[in-house]
């Protein structure tokens, strides 16, 4: 069985509390999105340990077991000497300590939190004033796509299920391929082999995902 | 010059003396700010401009021209836009613009007014409401219905009044933009083709419609169209703007359209040059109809019980056939189009029965084109010409309003119908009749229906319409999605707010007295108006939307960016005369002073566009949704009507707490909430304001598939407009029975043509035959010519009416920039020889009188007017007039009672719909001199 549970985000109208369905391809691309959005949350000293104990790739490879499409999940090799020091000094030299997951560098900030506020709001979530990140964190952001993969699984109502499927692609074309693709490109050609696993994968799952929704959605 | 080329010396600019440079007028186009702009003009038309901006004020807009081409050598609808939305800006800083909260403090009427808070005025209205409520029940609150101002300025107001339990008047009963002859024959009204789609015609015929001045945004393609080769003929009383760029010019005289197209019907069929299989699938002209009733073979007529709506036809192998229900596909099925045949029926004796074709040529047996000539002016070797020239090829009639508006507008539109019928021209490209052009945003339409925001709720609303319609098709299998649409549409108007101002006109604005004037009606009538109007109640053919009843007058009215006073025929005696006594409180929001303002207890002012988001209502014509951001704050203490509305069921609720009126029962039953007013209103403050509500529609409307997936007004603020992807789930949008595509014009009627559909009328098919017996009893069973009326008496002229180039109706009256266009006072346009017979001489005053009121103008004499027609341009205000008596008072405003028919197949009420309309042009009347010192000031 699967559950979701949101780290930015709060149910503004739907159903409260964990919600259980069996697992699918619909499910494990919930997953990963969890996944990802779970990593980006959490601090470097707590990653470094899930690094150095195996939990990333065991824990991506877990989630993304069910996928409907090819996934290549490549190994996380620890650098001789690594601690969560030189990680965290690595986090905070790539993604700026967070400061470069929020928003992409957008020049009109406040409009872009104002759309994606809008859209998880349509979608019955809302952002939570009492979360750690802002709504255009891409922690949030990965949450929201984790939702929206989740509710499509999760109801009974094949139109509503299509509007969730569309969502994702819209989402994903206008609040996160617009700027994660160059994300990963600028910070990754600098950033030390974990941090530089995380956003290729990331950059992988994100454009393979895209076509396959779109796929399903005829286009 | 652009922003980046070198100024010329100051000096080469200068004024000597006024101190202003040339670098003054450059600052006069510098701007820090763009925003998108279109206008509420009510122009059907949503024209994208750029707005820009600086210090908060806005300094000017231009068209944007950004719309992408649709299809390949199809030209784009670039730039879209006018003088009047180039005009628009200069508006928001006019002298008659409401910047404040208004009570009037003398007799109303006297122009005395004090200014009042927000709080005050809101107080002061929740108490009229609330006290209605408590003692008539809220059928005594009456709203006019508009589509002016666009979508976020009708649908708070539209939003309080359902909660309420109110009654909305119909707009299209109040303005009469009504193509009731094409309902009559389609079942629908609402049947236009994308704009662009005219460049694919080969013929057009301007009819009733002179685009030249009222569609300047869309009038290129007509210019195109010729250069593509397309002939253009004008066919209208007066030689009118848009006549100049024709190929031909058809001088018709006023009223006999019917005449002309009937003739040219009678040619087509005499020459054999009409379209034989279109006519078989399309039309009801194989259908049978009996000799001695006149009425349709109906299937109960040959079994008992026998279904009441299922007809038939003479197949050439089979004899006596039903025709199909649910398909115009005539498969095997070859109707033989001539009778006389012989039926049987269930009683054992035989009738003979003889097809709609039949009776037709028998019909047209006096509209030879000599006949014809000598009743509509028009030479028969013109009706030929026009006949030849329409068949064969393709056609399309671009129509416009001013047909409805003729007392037998319908007879005229049904005729204009059959050319196209015989001729095959409708459902191609190129093709059919362009008049009223609504499209369904369907975000909008489930509004009313969501109980909270967000995609869950709107997929909870689309799955019970779509449990509803798989309940009604279980009754009716044969009924395309269309018809289902329209009758959850009628379920829903029956609880609804919606009414037909007829009745509400009858009752308590005077009318009776009007319409019972057997005169000014059509003889064939057998008994007053009035004894009509109460066997059609009597009947139930107009059950549950008759509102208010007759015993309970109005007793406060709101109108929202309406302006009865300019609009309503019958003129002041009507309105101010007898339905103002009877009002406790006349409520007017509105962004100007206009003639309604002018006369109410209460100016509220409203933000215009460019201060507030909005959308324009959405059309066909454009088929696409355009944006209106909020350049600046509005100005004064102007308020956009969500704020308003919302505010005001805050302040209701609160009021009638306080007179213990928690709940109270409206006039069907139903219990309404007042003590929950303001939050059922923002659902409990879910509803955050209106450019929330806006994003709920846009993203709804995606959902729907009406719109692009992805549409947000965050779209709508990148991209300014957003073209349709479907026209939706619901009538209208279906009515045009056409696929939206990405790269090709939107022709109407495609699915009747190329899928077969049926038609949502009662034959199923484009019914040209109405064999109700009230339209037998009057001899329009088809369609036929009458002389109109003697509406106004027996006067030598004709009166008749049209858009002006510089304004739709009056919203542009107070715009210095378009009142320095013209004369900038109202005009009667008449003819060189009724001048001249009057010893009227241009430009002096004349009085224009008859029967029913008089009113005084300065005369414009032209040769482009013909003898015996006078013109005056709508939308003048009735203060521009001497003694605040404009036009509308020699209009008596005259109804038509067939469309009092109801319970008919499709002839029944939906709104916006079928219902009867007041009649404006064709008043007879006289003109002549005002003598020197009276009347209007030069």
């Amino acid at each position: 069985m699967f559950t979701y549970s949101l780290q930015g985000l709060e149910l503004s109208a739907a159903e409260a509390g964990p919600i259980e369905v069996e697992e699918n391809e619909t499910t494990a691309r919930s997953a990963v999105y969890q996944f990802f959005g779970g990593w980006f949350a959490t601090a470097p000293a707590d990653l470094f340990d899930q690094a150095a104990e195996g939990k990333w790739v065991a824990g991506l490879t877990e989630a993304a077991s069910l996928l409907p499409f090819g996934f290549a999940i490549g190994p996380v090799e620890v650098p001789a000497g690594a601690d969560a020091a030189s990680f965290a000094a690595d986090h905070e030299r790539v993604l700026g300590g967070g400061a470069l997951l929020g928003g992409g560098g957008r020049a009109d900030r406040e409009a872009e939190i104002a759309a994606v506020r809008r859209e998880y709001e349509y979608f019955g979530l809302a952002a939570s004033d009492a979360a750690p990140r802002p709504a255009d964190h891409l922690a949030t952001e990965l949450d929201f796509l984790q939702y929206l993969c989740f509710r499509e699984a999760a109801t009974p109502s094949p139109r509503l299920a299509t509007s969730f499927r569309r969502a994702q692609r819209d989402f994903l074309d206008a609040h996160v391929l617009d700027w994660v693709p160059g994300l990963v490109a600028s910070a990754g050609r600098g950033a030390g082999p974990l941090v530089g696993w995380t956003l290729d994968q990331l950059a992988a799952f994100v454009s393979a995902d895209r076509a396959y929704v779109a796929e399903r959605l005829g286009g | 010059m652009g922003e980046g080329d070198a100024a010329p010396p100051a000096s080469a600019g200068d004024r000597p003396g006024t101190g202003a440079t040339a670098d003054d007028y450059r600052s006069r186009w510098t701007w820090e700010r763009v925003t998108w702009g279109t206008h509420c003009l009510n122009c059907l038309a949503g024209c994208p401009y750029r707005v820009f901006s600086r210090d908060g004020e806005v300094a000017f807009e231009e068209q944007a021209g950004t719309i992408d081409p649709v299809a390949s050598g199809v030209p784009d609808m670039n730039p879209l836009g006018c003088q009047k939305g180039g005009a628009w800006s200069a508006q928001l800083s006019s002298e008659d613009r409401v910047l404040h909260p208004l009570r009037r403090v003398g007799e109303r009427g006297s122009g005395k007014w004090e200014q009042i808070t927000w709080e005050e005025a809101l107080a002061e209205v929740a108490e009229a409401v609330v006290a209605v409520l408590d003692e008539d029940g809220p059928e005594a609150v009456v709203f006019e219905e508009s589509v002016e101002g666009g979508l976020l300025a009708q649908a708070p107001f539209l939003r309080l009044a359902a909660l309420l339990g109110a009654v909305t008047l119909d707009a299209n009963g109040l303005v009469n933009d009504l193509p009731t002859g094409q309902h009559l024959t389609f079942g629908k009204f609402s049947c236009a083709s994308t704009v662009d789609d005219t460049f694919l015609a080969d013929v057009l015929l301007l009819w009733h419609s002179n685009p030249a001045y009222t569609s300047i945004p869309y009038h290129h393609f007509i210019s195109e169209a010729r250069y593509r080769g397309a002939q253009v003929v004008a066919i209208a009383p007066d030689y009118n703007a848009s006549a100049v760029g024709s190929d031909l010019y058809v001088p018709v005289r006023p009223g006999t359209d019917a005449a002309l197209a009937l003739a040219m019907c009678r040619v087509v069929l005499d020459e054999d040059l009409w379209d034989r299989q279109f006519v078989l699938t399309q039309t009801d002209l194989p259908l049978l109809v009996r000799s001695d009733t006149g009425r349709y073979l109906r299937q109960r007529d040959l079994r008992a019980g026998g279904d009441e709506e299922t007809f038939h036809l003479w197949d050439r192998a089979g004899g006596l056939t039903a025709a199909p229900r649910g398909t115009l596909d005539l498969g095997t099925l070859d109707p033989v189009l001539e009778g006389p045949f012989t039926v049987t029926l269930a009683d054992g004796t035989e009738v003979e029965v003889v097809t709609v074709l039949d009776l037709l040529r028998r019909h047209l047996g006096v509209y030879a084109p000599e006949d014809a000539a000598a009743i509509c002016g028009v030479p028969a070797s013109t009706i030929r010409r026009l006949a030849h020239l329409v068949a064969g090829r393709r056609v399309k009639i671009l129509e416009g309003f001013n047909g409805p508006k003729y007392f037998h507008g319908d007879l005229m539109e049904r005729s204009m119908c059959l050319v196209l019928a015989l001729t095959g021209n409708w459902g191609r490209p190129g093709t059919g009749i362009q008049g009223l052009a609504l499209a369904g945003l369907d975000g909008y339409l489930l509004f009313s229906m969501k109980t909270r925001p967000g995609v869950e709720e709107t997929a909870r609303v689309l799955d019970g319409i779509d449990q509803a319609m798989a309940q009604m098709r279980k009754r009716d299998p044969d009924a395309t999605d269309e018809m289902l649409g329209n009758q959850l549409l009628a379920l829903a108007t029956s609880s609804g707010t919606a009414a037909p101002p007829v009745f509400f006109n009858y009752h308590h604005a005077g009318y009776d007295e009007t319409w019972n004037r057997p005169e000014w009606s059509d003889p064939t009538m057998t008994k007053p108006f009035g004894d009509y109007l109460r066997d059609a109640l009597r009947r139930g053919w107009w059950g549950g939307v008759a509102r208010p009843g007759a015993s309970t007058p109005p007793r406060v009215l709101f109108t929202v960016g309406t302006n009865p006073m300019r609009r309503a025929r019958g003129g002041r005696a009507k309105l101010v005369d007898t339905l103002w006594p009877k009002l406790d409180k006349v409520v007017v929001v509105d962004f100007r002073m206009s003639a309604t303002a002018l006369q109410a207890d209460l100016v509220l002012p409203a933000a215009m566009q460019y201060e507030r988001v909005n959308v324009q209502y959405p059309i066909t014509h454009m088929l696409r949704l355009a944006f209106s951001d909020a350049a600046t704050p509005p100005r004064g203490e102007a308020r956009t009507e969500w704020e308003i509305f919302s505010a005001l069921a805050r302040t209701i609720a609160e009021r009638a707490v306080a007179v213990g009126l928690d709940e109270y029962d409206d006039a069907r039953r139903q219990t309404r909430h007042a003590a929950r007013l303001g939050e059922d209103f923002d659902l409990g403050g879910q509803l955050s304001g209106e450019e929330m509500v806006l994003d709920e529609w846009v993203r709804d409307s995606a959902d729907a598939g009406t719109l692009p997936p992805g549409s947000s007004v965050e779209r709508l603020r990148r991209d300014g407009s957003i073209r349709f992807t479907g026209l939706g789930t619901f009538a209208p949008g279906l009515s045009v029975a056409a696929d939206v595509r990405d790269d090709e014009v939107m022709t109407a009627f495609r699915w009747h043509v190329e899928q077969h559909l049926p038609y949502p009328t009662l034959t199923r098919r484009a019914q040209f035959y109405i064999d109700h017996p009230w339209f037998l009893e009057a001899g329009e069973q088809l369609p036929t010519h009458k002389e109109p009326p003697r509406m106004g008496g027996e006067y030598p002229l004709v009166l008749t009416s049209g858009h002006s180039r510089w304004t739709v109706h009056s919203i542009g009256m107070g715009n210095r920039h378009l009142l320095g266009t013209h004369r900038g006072r109202p005009l009667v346009v008449m003819s060189e020889e009724d001048a001249a017979a009057r010893g009227v001489a241009e430009g002096e005053k004349v009085r224009v009188s008859n029967d029913h009121g008089a009113f005084e103008a300065m005369v414009r004499v032209t040769g482009r007017v013909r003898p015996g027609q006078v013109i005056v341009y709508n939308g003048f205000e009735p203060h521009m007039f001497r003694r605040w008596e404009g036009a509308n008072e020699v209009e008596p405003g005259m109804v038509k009672w067939l469309h009092l028919v109801g319970k008919y197949g499709h002839l029944r009420y939906l709104p916006f719909g079928w219902q009867p309309v007041p009649a404006d042009r064709a008043v007879f009347v006289e003109v002549a001199a005002v003598p020197a010192g009276g009347g209007v000031d030069r």
